[in-house]
């Protein structure tokens, strides 16, 4: 290190003139481009998962679902903050609570010159609905017919409310009618109508994307060429950055900021994710089934340390099981750290030696197992003993499933922008059957009633349903997630995403 | 092993669904997986296929299980033999030059290597490796799977224990051989220092040096976990992980075929080569 700065300091005057005239050059040239919308230079992005498929409608994962938007548009798109704004649908309205018509953009096509239009909506619509192999075709079970109306209306009816369609369908990339020919070689070279075109994936270690020159919105990719390189090791992933390989790394953990922000040419980025932290508690299960015995422990627990001196700051204080930004949330009383009436409440209501098993899926969420033995050590304060349980993942989801753990170590984060699913899926009888057993049915009932499209009854339901899980505390929210991300400083106009997505088609690097 | 996958705790499809998914979706997708049959009559599809040169579908991949791992064998193929051929090379070089020189700075350099090399975490190596010569000095790459100069930081890596190993065992077979009577005798007559090392000792003393990188070879096939995680290699080691940890079935037995295969070719190979280098072993 110590050579190379020695070197950029022992600079002659012939080199002097010669650099200079070339940095006069270099400097007009952005501005020049920009000017002409001139696209230029390749952006390499080094992303925390391999991506496993090319078929948009067949994961959740949010690395393939960040490579997939580059080359598959979906009907709605989502802002930062939570905004739900026109893809390639321009308009959508709900026409009643099952009934929603999306008004198609005109004079696009996909990536072989097919006209996009309703019958490629249609197809792929139909598609995730009707092919229940697909991972995502759960989530649109309720729809129960696609219609056209004309070459650029669709209509969807659903056998019962579902106000987050359009959230969901951020997440479901527009496909060509023709992919049903030979479906297995379509996703082999796939053709959507995004900003980039498939050029090669070496499968496990990276996927190349060249710029759509037709693309529907004017001035975007900004540059020729897009790599993802699948690097699931962290330290691996920054030195990528910090060599100059990678221009952007997600899923930065808080003990790396303090490295990447010392090394030249990198930037850290960080931004509240839309994911909540969650420790649910197993609700048909002695002694955790006790709401006194919840909120003892959630007296016990000092959010803030763990934020703070564990989570180095990178954490946020909650206020609601809901993140800020998405419909619904309220802004709830903090929840206090009170260790002596967390001894009181647990004296009143006798409990003595009480012990409870804490599982946690190994190596999921960043610090875990440090802020689980926090925990451990603050309960253990008020005289509740804490067996950490560090599990494989898929032996600690059984003993989920099997409801024999008391705590359990999780999180949430609200991929499609909208709560729907996190309430239907935790807080209703079906649902919540194989996991923390939660019954209560005037919940259910505002969840119910809170799928319609309306957003301000939804706002109201949610507000009123958040308010009984506060006072319930059926799980503890300890801390909002943040997401950070580090970018070359050569990178250009990158917005660190609230849901994790590394999206690089307004990006520019110089 | 067909059976003890299947045993394990975990369910293949709620690892491929997100968090959210109902009860319902999940016994769906098991059934399309064909896990909802009984053990026996899965096992008898799965001989079956096998036979007719079908792996199975990869849960994860949604690809033929074939396919997925021998889409990684290339670059697993890769690492293991620019490994091994470091191995060869360098450790039995250093161990000769340890044993030739015994008691001298080098054989106390090659010592402290082998040391070294066998008491070096793979993963710390690694990320040193990656950190000096890709960010420090910046002539490497750090990670990935494209051209020759991506494959020197991982190989290096993956070679520093069997190189140590080799270095060791060398050192020692031929301190053993070098003190045979027939060495003197070749000395005696004037044959050259050269010719006496590398024709005479070295030839007797590789036998047990084959033996270990053998079977060297047939575990690095294998896939080498640790270094592809660390250099973000798209070898078999992390496949079979990954496809354990995600409970996919067919992944996993026909990565297990094919090392098991490898393994047991590699060491016949050995055998074999036994033969050549000495002559008095004979397989009848």
């Amino acid at each position: 290190m110590r050579r190379r700065s020695a070197a950029s300091h022992s600079v002659g005057r012939r080199r002097f003139l010669t650099l200079s005239a070339a940095g006069l050059v270099a400097a007009g040239l952005p501005r020049a481009a920009r000017a002409q919308g001139k696209r230029s230079g390749e952006l390499v992005a080094g992303l925390s998962e391999r991506m496993l498929t090319l078929d948009p409608a067949n994961h959740y994962s949010i690395s393939s679902t960040s490579v997939h938007r580059h080359m598959f548009d979906p009907l709605v798109d989502v802002t930062n903050d939570s905004k739900f704004v026109p893809a390639l649908a321009e308009s959508w309205r709900a026409v009643n609570n099952t009934t929603w018509r999306f008004t198609l953009r005109k004079g696009v096509t996909f990536h072989d010159g097919t006209p996009f239009n309703a019958d490629s909506a249609l197809f792929t619509l139909r598609r995730v609905k009707d092919n229940t192999k697909l991972i995502k075709s759960f989530v649109y079970q309720d729809i129960e017919s696609v219609e056209k109306d004309g070459d650029y209306s669709v209509v969807v009816t659903s056998n019962r409310p579902f106000g987050s369609l359009p959230a969901h369908l951020t997440m479901l990339g527009m496909l060509p009618p023709h992919a049903a020919k030979n479906e297995e070689a379509f996703f082999q070279k796939p053709i959507g109508t995004g900003p980039f075109r498939f050029t090669s994936w070496t499968h496990g270690d990276h996927i190349v994307l060249a710029a759509n020159p037709t693309y529907w919105k004017p001035g975007v990719p900004r540059v020729e060429k897009v790599t993802f390189r699948f690097i699931p090791e962290l330290s691996t992933r920054a030195a990528g950055l910090r060599a100059g390989e990678i221009h952007v790394v997600d899923r930065v953990t808080p003990d790396l900021v303090e490295t990447l922000k010392s090394s030249r040419g990198v930037k850290v980025f960080d931004v509240p994710a839309v994911e909540a932290q969650r420790w649910i508690f197993q609700l048909a299960k002695e002694p955790v089934k006790d709401q006194r015995l919840r909120q003892a422990i959630s007296l016990a627990i000092d959010r803030n340390v763990i934020i703070k001196d564990l989570l180095l700051g990178y954490g946020r204080p909650v206020d609601s099981p809901v993140p800020p930004g998405l419909i619904g949330h309220t802004s709830l009383p903090a929840k206090p750290y009170d260790p002596e009436r967390a001894r009181q409440i647990l004296k009143q209501a006798g409990y003595t030696n009480v012990s409870i098993d804490f599982v946690l899926m190994k190596d999921l969420y960043p610090k875990q197992l440090e802020i689980t033995q926090a925990v451990a050590a603050m309960l253990g304060e008020v005289g509740i003993k804490v067996n950490i349980k560090n599990l494989e993942i898929a032996t600690a989801r059984e003993h989920r499933s099997a409801g024999t753990y008391d705590m359990f170590f999780s999180g949430w984060a609200h991929m499609p922008h909208d709560p729907d699913w996190y309430f239907g899926q935790w807080f209703t009888r079906a649902g919540s059957e194989k996991l923390t057993r939660y019954n209560n049915p005037r919940v259910e009932q505002l969840i119910a009633e809170g799928r319609v499209p309306d957003p301000k009854v939804r706002q109201a339901k949610y507000e009123e349903l958040e308010r009984i899980l506060w006072d319930e505390e059926p799980e503890i929210w300890p801390y909002y997630s943040v997401a950070i991300y580090g970018v070359s400083d050569r990178v250009r106009n990158f917005e660190p995403r609230r849901d994790y997505y590394v999206l690089l088609s307004d990006v520019a690097i110089v | 092993m067909f059976v003890v996958l299947r045993v394990l705790p975990g369910d293949p499809a709620k690892m491929l669904l997100p968090e959210g998914a109902p009860q319902s979706a999940v016994d769906e997708l098991n059934r399309h997986l064909g896990l909802r049959e009984p053990l026996h009559v899965q096992y008898a599809i799965f001989i079956r296929s096998v036979f007719r040169g079908d792996f199975g579908q990869s849960f994860q991949y949604r690809a033929p299980a074939l396919r997925v791992v021998t889409e990684r064998l290339a670059a697993t193929a890769q690492l293991a033999l620019a490994a091994m051929f470091l191995t060869g090379a360098v450790g039995v070089s250093l161990g000769i030059v340890a044993a030739v020189r015994r008691g001298t700075r080098y054989d106390v350099a090659s010592t402290l290597f082998a040391v070294l090399g066998q008491s070096l975490p793979n993963f710390w190596l690694g990320i040193m490796l990656i950190l000096l010569f890709g960010v420090a000095l910046r002539w490497l790459p750090t990670s990935g799977f494209e051209s020759w100069r991506h494959l020197i930081l991982p190989a290096v890596t993956l070679a520093a224990f069997p190189t140590a190993l080799v270095a060791r065992l060398t050192r020692s077979s031929m301190l053993e051989i070098l003190g045979r009577d027939y060495i003197r005798t070749g000395r005696a007559k004037g044959l050259a220092e050269r010719a006496v090392v590398l024709r005479h000792a070295l030839r007797n003393a590789a036998v047990p040096v084959l033996t270990v990188l053998g079977l060297q070879v047939g575990t690095l096939l294998g896939g080498a976990v640790i270094t592809e995680s660390v250099f973000a290699w798209p070898g078999m080691g992390k496949l079979v992980v990954d496809a354990i940890f995600f409970r996919d079935f067919p992944v996993v037995q026909t990565v297990l075929i094919f090392s098991a295969t490898i393994f047991v070719l590699i060491n016949l190979l050995v055998d074999l080569l036994y033969t050549v280098i000495d002559p008095r072993i004979r397989y009848s």
